[in-house]
This record gives structure tokens, C-alpha cells and sequence, in this order.
């Protein structure tokens, strides 16, 4: 095989590295770019530099922004009383989408996973401890984290921590999804629907 | 439940074959080597997601291809009429689907259609260490309750995280008794729930095995089995939440210099008797070849009473190492199970002495080089 154009082959070489992208479909994403007009390449190419260089992240919560504090955080109508923990800044984007919530976040960047040596000493949880320490008016802790074994050790370590303090820690409620019918939920899921029921 | 139809592509020796089963009693024999076990093996995958033969899922594609399918009809009382069918290629795995739908989790087929398998490996079950029991015990419990089997992925999963804890931390002891804390938490809650599954399961198990072995055997030797646990075992997971935590607190000091979970029903033992006496210890080889015959089929039989659809029998040339006496005595068992039952055998002789061969309950099919041809007489 003899390459005719080493700038084709190296940006097929650059694309194929993102996630869910093999060299097939790298191959055909350069060669659609090679079509296009060069203002597009160029938009393409300042929105990735854009990427890496102004979004940066949140000193307070974690999140990604493009201004620190960022938007939610500095939003004097949000809830001060309430700090949602999650663990990724995408789970923001999913609460923030239901309306639901309007306290405050707090991103964790991971959960405890001695397997992939994520300690609780590589996430954003000393920094909540001191939120929460220093902010009177923090009254509620809620804990997003998801059902496995991960999530529930997190969610099991910073409750025991957050004890020191004169806050309310909460949990999401684990049960059954909308829309569903009963006859499709598995036992686990319905056990802990029960134990977690509310009166009506 | 009952696997009405059954399509082999790349299996092992069989390039192409459909076979339509009977109902009852479907006997299967050829040479060594023609593709008798295969047959029944890929209707094992059809309902535990893997083979019993192999522990490998590439040894199993046919040697001049990279793939495998299988595909199979099932009929029954939990379900009326469904299809499972499983693909394996050498680049994207193993999938499972059940009428056309991928399965997201290959346990979630564990259950639909419960098996009970008789092998000539089954003497390891009663002759080898703790592990195989445990894997016996596992899959045995797994196939009637899914939150089991869900259990027990979650307990692996936190003793895997958990020893990796144990391994990988650096640092004072203090620090990692807090990081162990919410990893011993999930253990003791799922490590609980399993050892009260297994109690309440072996308890019940004890009596179907008993007059199994009486039946087989034909003789009055009294067996027996003792589940042996971190503690005195129960059925209430609460107590022996108690228990699990109070030993975990006991070793705790030795885990950390070991760097690992000593502590879970990870190191279950079941022990096995005759007459008091261990049978892996002073057992003859006739009496772990029956002891093991009588395990399986009061697997069949606790399934039959438990389970609202019969399980699916195979038995994979367990004949041959019977003597007349033992083949009629089960042979005459097998008639009065009511479910669907597959035999292979190299040698067709004792079968048809007991079984009318009518092609409509039971069938007797012909295996050679990977084709098979239905023979009833």
C-alpha cells in the first residue's frame, strides 16, 4: 500500500483514537471532512481548541463551565439550602433537564473503586466536607450516586463523614421507573420500592 | 418447559443441523466423537448462556469458522411459547437473545428454562475440594431464584473491590479501617442473604437426597449433608448479619497483612456423608458415582416440586457406567419424570428393552459426523 496524502492519513490516524470509533469509521469521517468547505473544518477546529482552552471547571461544585463560579452556582435564585452530590458532570445535565431540583451540585469526578485505585482521597469529597462546614446555610445533603456497589460505598462513606455536621443527608429514592408495570420489575428493585415506600 | 426445536450452525462438529425434539424421552446415540453430546450442549447454552462440556466458548465454534449459532423453540407453563437464540463470533462474543431481543445481562436467561445435567464429571462434585460444590450449589440455587444469582454477582463484586483495597492501600491502618467500612457493609448484606439462601435450600435438599439414594442405590445407607459456614447457619440473613460482622471485626487484623477477604461464604463447605461417615474421605468409587447420580436427581425432582413448569433432564453418557441392575432402576426413575429428558449414548442397547420409541413422546435419533437422522423403531 503506498499513502498519497499523510495529512489524510493522520487526522484518520487522530479521529480513530475517540471513544467508540474504530479505523473504519475514522476513514470516513476524515474523508466527509475533506469534502466539506473550510469554513466548516476551521469551526470544527476552534470549537475542539475552545474545548480544552475556556470550558474549565467550577471551583465551588465541580462542574464543567465556562465561568467559575459557574452559572448555577452563582445563581442567586437557586436554593442555597440544598447540595445535590453526584458523581459526573453529566449526571448535572440529566437532573438539571427534569426541572426537579433547584438547590445546588456538587460533582464528585468518580465513585470509590479500589479496583481502578480511585480512592476517597481522589474525589471532590474533602471539598464538600469543607462546603458544608462553612456554609450555614447548607441544611440538606442529597445523594445522587448510582445503585451499585460503587455508588453505595460512596454514598456510605460521605454520609459517615457528613454525621459531623449539622446537616440532613438524603438519599434519592430507589423504586420503580414510570411507565413500567409490576410484572417487569426485578425483586431487588421492588424490595427496596417497599423499603423505601412512603405513606400516601 | 419443554425445547421443541433446536438449530445448530458451526457447533462444534455440526455445520448445519435442525433437529424437532419429542416431547418426553429423546435418546441420542452414534460413535465417539460423532456429535451426540453437542447436540445437548448447545441446548444447555440455549438455557444457562454457556456449555457444559467446555469452559471456553471459542473451543466450541466448528474449526473451519468463526462463529457459532444456535436457536431453539421452547414451549411450557411459566411462558407459553418463546425462541432464545445465541450467537458467538470470535470478534464481538457472546450474545443471547429471547424472541429476536438481545439479552443486556447473559444472567438474565439463567431461570427461564431450568436444566438438570448428569455427566460423567459428576464424581468431582462429591471427590474434589469445597470449590465445586460451591459452583454446584451456585448454579443449582441461581436457575430457581434470580435474586440469588444477583447476590452473588454483587458479592463478587464487592470482595473484588474490597481485596483490591486490601492489597493496593498504603497507608495507616486507621485510614483503611474507614475505607474498608462501606465495602464490609455490602458484604455482610449480600454475603448474608446468600448463606440464608443456601441454608434454607440444603435443609430442603437433604430429604430429596436421601430418598434418592435409597432408590438408586437400592440399599439402606442414610446420607446426609452438613453446610459448613463462617457461622452456625440459619435462615434469618439478619442473625447472620451479626455473625459476618463480628467475624469480619475477629480477622480483621490478619486480612490487612494477608491482603485478602478470608471471611464469606466464598469459603463455603458442604460436606457429604454416608452412614456418618465423610463420603469424600472414606467413600468407595461406586458409592461417589451413585452419591453424585442421587444429587442430580434430587435437583430434578426438588425442581419438579418446586417449580411451577418441570426442568429439562440430560443425561450425557452417564450410561455406561452403569451396570444392568443401576440402568433399569434409573431408567424406570426417568419414565415417571413427566418432563422433556435427553440421553446420549454410544451404546443403544439397554434403551429400547424399557422404551417404546413411537416418534411422537419419545424419539430415538441417530448421530454420525455431525448428522443426525431420527430412527424410531
Amino acid at each position: 500500500m503506498q499513502i498519497t496524502s499523510e495529512y489524510l492519513e493522520r487526522a484518520i490516524e487522530q479521529l480513530s483514537k475517540l471513544p467508540g470509533t474504530g479505523r473504519k469509521s475514522a476513514q470516513r469521517i476524515a474523508i466527509h471532512l475533506l469534502k466539506q468547505n473550510s469554513d466548516y473544518a476551521l469551526s470544527l477546529a476552534q470549537a475542539i481548541v475552545d474545548l480544552k482552552e475556556k470550558v474549565t471547571r467550577c471551583s465551588v461544585c465541580g462542574n464543567v463551565s465556562d465561568s467559575d463560579p459557574c452559572k448555577i452556582c452563582d445563581n442567586p435564585k437557586r436554593d442555597p439550602s440544598a447540595i445535590c452530590v453526584v458523581e459526573e458532570f453529566n449526571d448535572v445535565y440529566i437532573i438539571e433537564k427534569s426541572n426537579e431540583f433547584r438547590g445546588r451540585y456538587h460533582v464528585l469526578g468518580g465513585v470509590i473503586s479500589p479496583m481502578d485505585n480511585i480512592g476517597p482521597d481522589k474525589l471532590r469529597i474533602q471539598e464538600l466536607l469543607k462546603r458544608v462546614g462553612e456554609d450555614d446555610q447548607i441544611n440538606e445533603v442529597i445523594l445522587a450516586l448510582n445503585p451499585d456497589a460503587e455508588g453505595e460505598a460512596t454514598s456510605y462513606y460521605i454520609n459517615k463523614l457528613l454525621k459531623q455536621y449539622d446537616v440532613q443527608v438524603t438519599r434519592i429514592a430507589y423504586g420503580i421507573p414510570m411507565g413500567t408495570e409490576l410484572e417487569f420489575i426485578d425483586e431487588a428493585t421492588l424490595s427496596r420500592a417497599f423499603a423505601s415506600r412512603n405513606s400516601f | 418447559m419443554r425445547n421443541t426445536h433446536t438449530e445448530l450452525l458451526n457447533f462444534r462438529n455440526h455445520v448445519e443441523t435442525k433437529i424437532d425434539w419429542a416431547p418426553h424421552l429423546n435418546v441420542i446415540t452414534g460413535p465417539n466423537g460423532s456429535g451426540k453430546t453437542s447436540l445437548i450442549d448447545a441446548i444447555h447454552y440455549l438455557c444457562m448462556s454457556r456449555s457444559f462440556v467446555s469452559n471456553t466458548d471459542m473451543y466450541v465454534v466448528n474449526q473451519d469458522e468463526s462463529y457459532f449459532m444456535i436457536k431453539g423453540h421452547f414451549e411450557g407453563q411459566i411462558r407459553s411459547e418463546f425462541d432464545v437464540s445465541c450467537t458467538y463470533s470470535r470478534g464481538d462474543g457472546k450474545k443471547i437473545f429471547v424472541n429476536d431481543s438481545p439479552l443486556e445481562k447473559l444472567s438474565d436467561l439463567i431461570g427461564m428454562v431450568p436444566v438438570v445435567t448428569l455427566t460423567p464429571d459428576d464424581k468431582k462434585l462429591t471427590l474434589e475440594g469445597p470449590a465445586e460444590r460451591r459452583s454446584y450449589i451456585d448454579s443449582f440455587i441461581s436457575q430457581i431464584s434470580p435474586g440469588y444469582l444477583r447476590d452473588l454477582i454483587e458479592f463478587r463484586r464487592v470482595r473484588k473491590q474490597r481485596n483490591s483495597l486490601l492489597q493496593e492501600y498504603r497507608g495507616p491502618a486507621s485510614v483503611l479501617e474507614a475505607y474498608l467500612e462501606p465495602w464490609n457493609v455490602q458484604l455482610v448484606e449480600t454475603g448474608s442473604r446468600i448463606v440464608a439462601k443456601r441454608y434454607e435450600v440444603l435443609e430442603k435438599l437433604k430429604d430429596y437426597l436421601e430418598e434418592d439414594y435409597a432408590m438408586i442405590s437400592g440399599m439402606d445407607l442414610t446420607t446426609n449433608l452438613e453446610y459448613q459456614t463462617f457461622c452456625t447457619p440459619g435462615s434469618d440473613p439478619k442473625e447472620i448479619e451479626k455473625a459476618y460482622f463480628e467475624e469480619l471485626e475477629r480477622v480483621q487484623a490478619k486480612e490487612i497483612e494477608r491482603e485478602i477477604t478470608t471471611v464469606g461464604p466464598h469459603r463455603d463447605e458442604v460436606v457429604f456423608y454416608l452412614d456418618d461417615f465423610e463420603l469424600r474421605r472414606f467413600g468407595s468409587q461406586g458409592q461417589h458415582r451413585l452419591f453424585a447420580l442421587s444429587l442430580k436427581l434430587a435437583q430434578l425432582h426438588y425442581y419438579s416440586d418446586e417449580l411451577d413448569d418441570l426442568p429439562i433432564l440430560m443425561l450425557d453418557d452417564v450410561f455406561g457406567d452403569l451396570d444392568l441392575k443401576k440402568t433399569e432402576i434409573l431408567l424406570t426413575a426417568l419414565q415417571q419424570h413427566k418432563g422433556q429428558i435427553f440421553i446420549t449414548s454410544a451404546n443403544p442397547v439397554p434403551f429400547k428393552d424399557y422404551v417404546t420409541f413411537d416418534g411422537e413422546n419419545n424419539r430415538f435419533y441417530k448421530v454420525e459426523n455431525g448428522r443426525v437422522e431420527e430412527v424410531n423403531t
